[in-house]
């Protein structure tokens, strides 16, 4: 009898710490959109980067995995006898794949302290936009500098000692030091591809981050397609040049819009909106009316064709070693080494659903991790191998959470080792979904070290208490 | 506090790896040796259980608890630690309260099963406070072939706590049962 109650307790013990075992980590993680909240399907994806210059000028090549091309953006389509806006940045993928993809590249050249070693992560605060808290509209609005003075409703990208506290977005130093800090060259550059809003006119736009982030000083690749007092596009196409004043929906739905055909709107093929025309359900105007870039906000263009094919974007960005803009642009020169992070946005997605890599070096004649390979005459021979980056989702990991108490590391960053020297993208990405679920995991986790103590307790109380008997 | 708790680890790991052995041994042999080591095996598991709390106690000051909840690897740690510190004293209760008889017949298999699990248990602790610390060991693919990426926390849904909560409290029931059974055959 005692023998049998010893094997039924072993038995019905290991099939409890069985089933614990197959259903572990489920339960907490899953999309929340009224938090903000969406988890990708891939937490990781490679990109592959290589690098040239000459005399003049630097050329970045980019090629990345992607299912499908994402070459949409935000739309208005005509319904009810009124335009509506189609495709705007979502919690995750916008549902009708109208988002487009994207590729982008923070770049130093050594004086924004930590960015060599933590990349990106040094950008990121609390309470940014689509962050599960983030800032009120009203207040990012009425804020003085951020609000009053520049316009700004939401909370970007910002450098931390443009902050008096870095976990306060708020807290801006004044103008005159934020200007000594731009001069002192504390800003990233930021090279910004997308296949949308400048791609189809072969430019690229060229923004910096310092305490938010901006576009180069001119004009941007493209324009708001929007008269909002007329609730009404400003432009359309131009019928004496494509034949048509509006896409047809069905065709942007059924994806039937590829490289060759028109499915943008630019100078050139477009007139002022024609409100009088027979507008009927499903006619579609795209929101943004794209331009010639000017002044340093042109700096980076689209060298050859940036393409999807075979599942795979190839997209080569170029740009003069030194622009002229030293307050917007890196400049680049033989001999020195730099650091970049870069981007991807891919599936639909826009604002923090990107993958993001670690900081890697490019150098110029100089070991690196991007050796950037001199050429002589025309264009780059891409001859050289690429190199092969791990991008990983980053969730709503921040500056301040790196350096506050509840980061086990946050000593080894004050000492200034590098993320890569502890964590891989992998890893990175792991943690970046359970921070968002934190709450719920470590509730979670401290009632399952419970019920295994009491499990095992249950168990050895069976046990010894069985074969005493035994023994007896 | 880190080089405290480096120090203080190896008593349980050194302790109950022993444990292992004597139970493979004495399992499959009942010679002098095997029953010999036997003999030291109850007191060399209380000792393991002893540096296995301190060991414990002390890991807890590493990082500060702030710190260690909110990392999903210290999470596994202080869980799988606190595991190994249970099962080891129940194993370690086991001996001592059966005794000898406890290897006869099918006994000495529930014993090295038992023991197996002991050791998976304290490798996992130990290959986890090697990712904490910097220096990894081949384990935690072992452990990620299994299902189990030591980079996430293991946690259970809400049900299944609920009943491996009750399947404990069942075990106790039936350990409760049979000394019932035990005092009523006297």
């Amino acid at each position: 009898m005692a023998t049998t109650r010893a094997a039924i307790a072993k038995v019905v013990f290991l099939a409890a710490l069985t089933a614990a075992w197959l259903f572990h980590g489920s339960g907490v993680v899953r999309n929340e959109p009224e938090r903000r909240i969406h988890i990708p399907e891939e937490l990781t994806m490679p990109l592959q980067v290589k690098a040239a210059y000459d005399g003049e000028r630097i050329f970045f090549r980019y090629r990345w995995p992607a299912e499908r091309p994402h070459l949409y953006h935000d739309l208005l389509r005509y319904e009810d006898g009124g335009w509506r806006r189609v495709g705007q940045s979502t919690v995750g993928p916008q549902e009708q794949g109208i988002y487009e993809d994207r590729v982008s590249m923070m770049v130093d050249d050594g004086r924004v302290p930590d960015f060599d070693r933590y990349g990106g992560f040094v950008t990121i605060g609390r309470q940014m936009r689509f962050f599960t808290d983030q800032a009120d509209r009203e207040a990012v609005s009425e804020h003085p500098y951020l609000g009053e003075t520049k316009g700004k409703h939401d909370v970007r990208k910002f450098l931390p000692a443009t902050r008096r506290n870095p976990a306060d977005w708020a807290t801006v130093v004044p103008p005159d030091k934020l200007a000594a800090l731009r001069e002192t060259g504390y800003f990233l550059d930021l090279w910004h591809w997308r296949a949308h809003r400048s791609n189809p006119i072969g430019e690229s736009d060229d923004q910096f981050i310092a305490e938010y982030r901006y576009g180069d000083a001119g004009q941007g690749p493209y324009s708001t397609n929007w008269d909002k007092e007329a609730e009404q596009p400003e432009w359309m196409f131009d019928p004496e040049e494509v034949g048509f004043r509006a896409l047809d929906w069905n065709a942007i739905a059924e994806r039937r819009l590829g490289f060759d055909d028109i499915y943008y709107l630019r100078e050139g093929t477009a007139v002022p909106f024609d409100p009088e025309y027979d507008w009927q359900e499903g006619d579609t105007i795209p929101r943004r009316l794209l331009r010639a870039p000017e002044g340093s906000r042109g700096d980076v263009s689209v060298a050859g064709e940036a393409r999807w094919r075979d599942g795979y974007w190839n997209v080569t960005l170029v740009r003069q070693l030194d622009t002229g803009h030293p307050l917007d642009d890196k400049a680049f020169e033989h001999g020195g080494v730099y650091w970049a992070a870069m981007a991807v946005h891919r599936n639909a997605t826009g604002s923090r659903w990107h993958y993001v890599s670690l900081p890697v070096t490019v150098g110029l004649g100089h070991s690196a991790a991007i050796e950037t390979v001199r050429f002589s005459d025309g264009s780059p021979a891409w001859r050289q191998p690429w190199h092969e980056l791990t991008l990983f989702y980053p969730g709503q990991l921040n500056w301040p959470l790196i350096n506050s108490d509840r980061h086990a590391g946050a000593e080894q960053v004050a000492e200034g080792v590098p993320v890569r020297a502890r964590h891989t993208p992998g890893q990175l990405a792991h943690y970046a979904v359970e921070m968002e679920f934190n709450r719920a995991i470590l509730r979670n986790w401290l009632w399952t070290l419970i019920a295994g103590v009491l499990l095992i307790a249950g168990f050895g109380v069976a046990l010894v208490r069985t074969l005493r008997q035994r023994e007896t | 506090m880190d080089a405290y708790h480096h120090m203080l680890v190896h008593l349980p790991v050194a302790l109950w790896s022993t444990g292992v052995l004597i139970v493979v041994l004495r399992t499959f042999s009942a010679g002098p040796l095997a029953v010999a080591a036997d003999r030291v095996l109850a007191p060399l598991l209380w000792l393991g259980a002893l540096g296995g709390l301190l060991a414990l106690v002390s890991g807890l000051f590493v990082w500060g608890l702030e710190a260690t909840i909110h990392s999903p690897l210290g999470r596994n740690q202080l869980l799988v630690a606190t595991w190994t510190f249970a099962f080891w004293v129940v194993l370690a209760a086991l001996r001592q309260g059966a005794g000898p008889v406890l290897w006869e017949g099918g006994g000495r298999w529930l014993m090295l099963v038992l023991a197996v699990l002991g050791g998976f248990l304290v490798a996992t602790t130990g290959t986890l406070g090697g990712h904490l610390t910097g220096s990894s060991t081949a384990f935690s693919r072992f452990l990620e072939a299994l299902g189990w990426q030591v980079y996430t926390t293991f946690y259970l849904p809400g049900w299944m706590i609920v009943i491996v909560a009750v399947v404990g409290l069942l075990l106790a029931g039936m350990g409760r049962g049979a000394a019932r059974a035990r005092e009523v055959g006297r």
